[in-house]
């Protein structure tokens, strides 16, 4: 008996897959951790036996699930995966294997190089394309991903304060504004980006439908390299806004009222008072808040992968988007080696702007100070 | 104050006006309700700047979902109207029953389902032992594993979802959900640690000693006294996980290619492939997705936020 795709066959099916799962994670950290516990604290004789027994399964499934995995992207920079040789690299080799060596330093020299020149017989020609089109160079896909970012951030923070500077005054109907304005933030961001995409559809999208009712002509959004970066950053400001007002909001109700009153017995005026009060008092909030969402926002894929697809011709990716399509997308030849190193690449640049920005900007001290 | 109160009577006035010019345009234009509302959007302004700008940002948050709303209910020989009218005036539930009968609705959704309670309940498994060592002690390693924890938080997609799709390959667990499970567990667990420590550190150490000078043990007083008053933090990790991998699209279309093992989203992007009957189904689907998680958002929101901020920001 089926309905809509499931029936008691395939629950029970799954069932007798994920239930082992649990009850092997949840009795074997129980074991584990007894076991540890004695040997670190009869045998070891370390007085830390207690903290590291606890940690034991996270840092197991840490181990196993991310450093592993993230170890073996390193190797893969180093190896010539890609479709054509993806047989190579998996137990059972089916078929010939034309690789002399799965893993070399002359793999990873090529593929490193490959993210930044393009090279042939030797000799530079110019800068690398990490997909089809010259449009999808490093520096270009740079500067873009520098834009996005900063557009993104400096939309979010701009609105997200703005509304909520207006929503900590004494106004009414404040938490009907409050629930609506948070709801963008409460959608699963997949049905966000799947709809936005229809709505700037150039003949059925709602915001074509609006520009014509205006008298306006028709705009197709996403057959145009900038409109569609327009696109994608709007539904991303959409998207992002909530989180900033909540958090400042919160920010700003927990400035004292007397600070304020003090102020005005001083005959500041409000201007002075925001620039005097409340920003220095909001910096707690605003540093990390502002790191989290560069960093987000950096990373974040989904929108152009699912709005643009990183189209018209290559012009709305930005370094992850174009990651993502040099390994799995549908006209590269998923060179999965070349896009280990690529993401490395991208890795190192994030982290050496998130380490330049913390530790000038003091931001995030308090997570690991305690 | 005379002078505010008269210039605020002014103001509300001239708002008041300009809605019934609207109103009126509207009963001159065959019913087309526009013109109200244009007037009543610019009396607001005159009248109350501040609401005028909340009004108008809360109709730019929540208009497009309820367009989605409203595709949901429309018939499907009526899919593709332009209009832009909320209710449509044929409303039916035609596409939530063939989002049932044609599609592979349920199956997707309980695929979504198995995946992210098995991620969520080993997240919080894992975690909350993990996450009190951090905050009820100081030995050696603990720094550079907590900077190592807010690190993973930088790292790209694309730079864990290549070696796990090989590593899945590898182990033949392409279009299995257990591959997508160990995917979706490599990134909660480093979030659930982190939040789950902010919540541990504010609650006082004097809790557990006075429970010690009781007779009870370390992990008894654990047990008996931090976990329960944890509770909100387990069930915030939890909807946090539950949140994060139940709309997971990326890794999901990359780890699951197969029909028979889809979950929701890559059911959902294959029906708005093109402007067809499937729309309907689309909307129809996502209105059923969203308003249980809309609804334990707006619920935990409080909790949520504070979650969120205590990994961030000193309590």
């Amino acid at each position: 008996m089926e309905f809509s795709g499931l029936d008691l066959n395939t629950v029970i099916q799954t069932l007798t897959k994920i239930l082992p799962i649990l009850v092997g994670v949840l009795v074997g950290s129980l074991v584990l951790q007894f076991a540890l516990y004695q040997f670190l604290s009869k045998v070891v004789k370390t007085k830390h036996a207690l903290p590291y027994t606890l940690l034991a399964p996270a840092a197991i499934a840490i181990v196993a699930f991310l450093i592993y995995p993230l170890g073996y992207n390193v190797l893969l920079a180093f190896s010539d995966l890609k479709r054509s040789t993806f047989p190579c690299y998996s137990p059972v080799a089916i078929g010939e294997c034309e690789l002399t060596h799965l893993y070399g330093l002359d793999y990873g020299f090529e593929n490193f190089r490959d993210v930044f020149f393009r090279v042939r017989d030797g000799e530079i020609l110019g800068w690398g394309r990490l997909l089809r089109t010259a449009d999808s160079t490093f520096p270009i896909l740079l500067q873009r991903t520098a834009l996005w970012t900063g557009l993104n951030v400096i939309f979010h923070f701009t609105i997200g304060l703005g509304l909520a500077l207006l929503m900590n005054q004494k106004i009414r109907f404040k938490a009907i504004y409050r629930s609506l304005i948070v709801l963008p933030w409460a959608i699963p961001s997949v049905i966000t980006a799947l709809t936005w995409k229809q709505e700037f559809h150039a003949q059925y999208g709602f915001v074509n439908v609006m520009i014509s009712s205006f008298g306006g002509q028709p705009i197709s959004w996403l057959d145009d390299p900038v409109l569609a970066f327009v696109a994608v950053v709007f539904v991303n400001v959409w998207l992002g806004v909530p989180f900033y007002m909540v958090m400042l909001l919160g920010g700003l109700q927990s400035i004292p009222a007397d600070f304020y009153e003090a102020a005005h017995i001083d005959g500041a005026n409000a201007r002075q008072s925001f620039w005097a009060i409340t920003l220095p008092m909001l910096r707690p909030i605003i540093i990390p808040a502002v790191t989290l969402d560069v960093i987000w926002t950096f990373n974040k894929l989904d929108i152009i992968f699912i709005i643009s697809g990183g189209g018209p011709q290559e012009k709305t990716n930005i370094l992850v988007s174009a990651l993502f399509n040099a390994a799995f997308g549908p006209s590269a030849t998923q060179q999965l080696g070349f896009a280990a190193a690529f993401s490395i690449v991208i890795f190192f640049i994030l982290f050496i702007f998130a380490v330049v920005w913390i530790t000038s900007s003091g931001g995030l001290k308090e997570v690991y100070d305690r | 104050m005379n002078i505010r109160n008269s210039s605020n009577q002014i103001r509300l006035g001239l708002g008041v006006v300009l809605a019934i010019v609207g109103l009126i345009f509207t009963l001159v234009n065959q019913m087309n309700w526009f013109w109200f509302m244009g007037g009543a959007w610019v009396g607001l302004l005159i009248w109350q700047p501040t609401h005028w700008v909340l009004v108008s940002y809360s109709i730019i948050s929540v208009y497009p979902i309820l367009r989605v709303v409203s595709i949901s209910l429309r018939p499907t020989s009526n899919l593709l109207s332009r209009s832009l009218a909320i209710i449509p005036p044929d409303a039916t539930f035609q596409s939530y029953v063939s989002l049932f009968l044609e599609e592979k609705f349920l199956l997707w959704i309980w695929n979504s389902f198995s995946i992210t309670m098995v991620v969520s309940s080993v997240g919080v498994i894992v975690a909350s032992t993990g996450a009190y060592a951090f905050s009820r002690w100081r030995f050696p390693g603990r720094r550079p594993a907590l900077i190592f924890l807010l690190t993973t938080q930088m790292i790209p997609a694309g730079m864990l979802i290549i070696p796990i799709f090989v590593i899945v390959a590898q182990l033949q667990l392409t279009n299995n959900i257990i591959g997508l499970m160990l995917a979706y567990i490599a990134t909660a667990i480093p979030f659930s640690i982190w939040i789950l420590k902010g919540y541990y550190d504010t609650i006082p150490p004097d809790l557990e000693e006075a429970a010690m000078v009781d007779g009870c043990n370390r992990l008894e007083s654990f047990w008996r006294i931090i976990l329960p008053l944890s509770t909100p933090a387990l069930s915030i990790v939890f909807l946090f996980n539950f949140l994060g991998s139940w709309s997971e699209f990326i890794v999901a279309k990359v780890i699951l290619q197969a029909n028979s093992t889809q979950t929701w989203p890559l059911g959902f992007n294959e029906m708005i492939g093109t402007f067809n009957t499937d729309w309907g189904k689309y909307a129809a689907g996502s209105v059923i997705v969203t308003i249980p998680v809309l609804l334990l958002f707006l619920w935990q929101s409080r909790y949520l936020i504070s979650g969120l901020t205590l990994g961030s920001v000193k309590g």
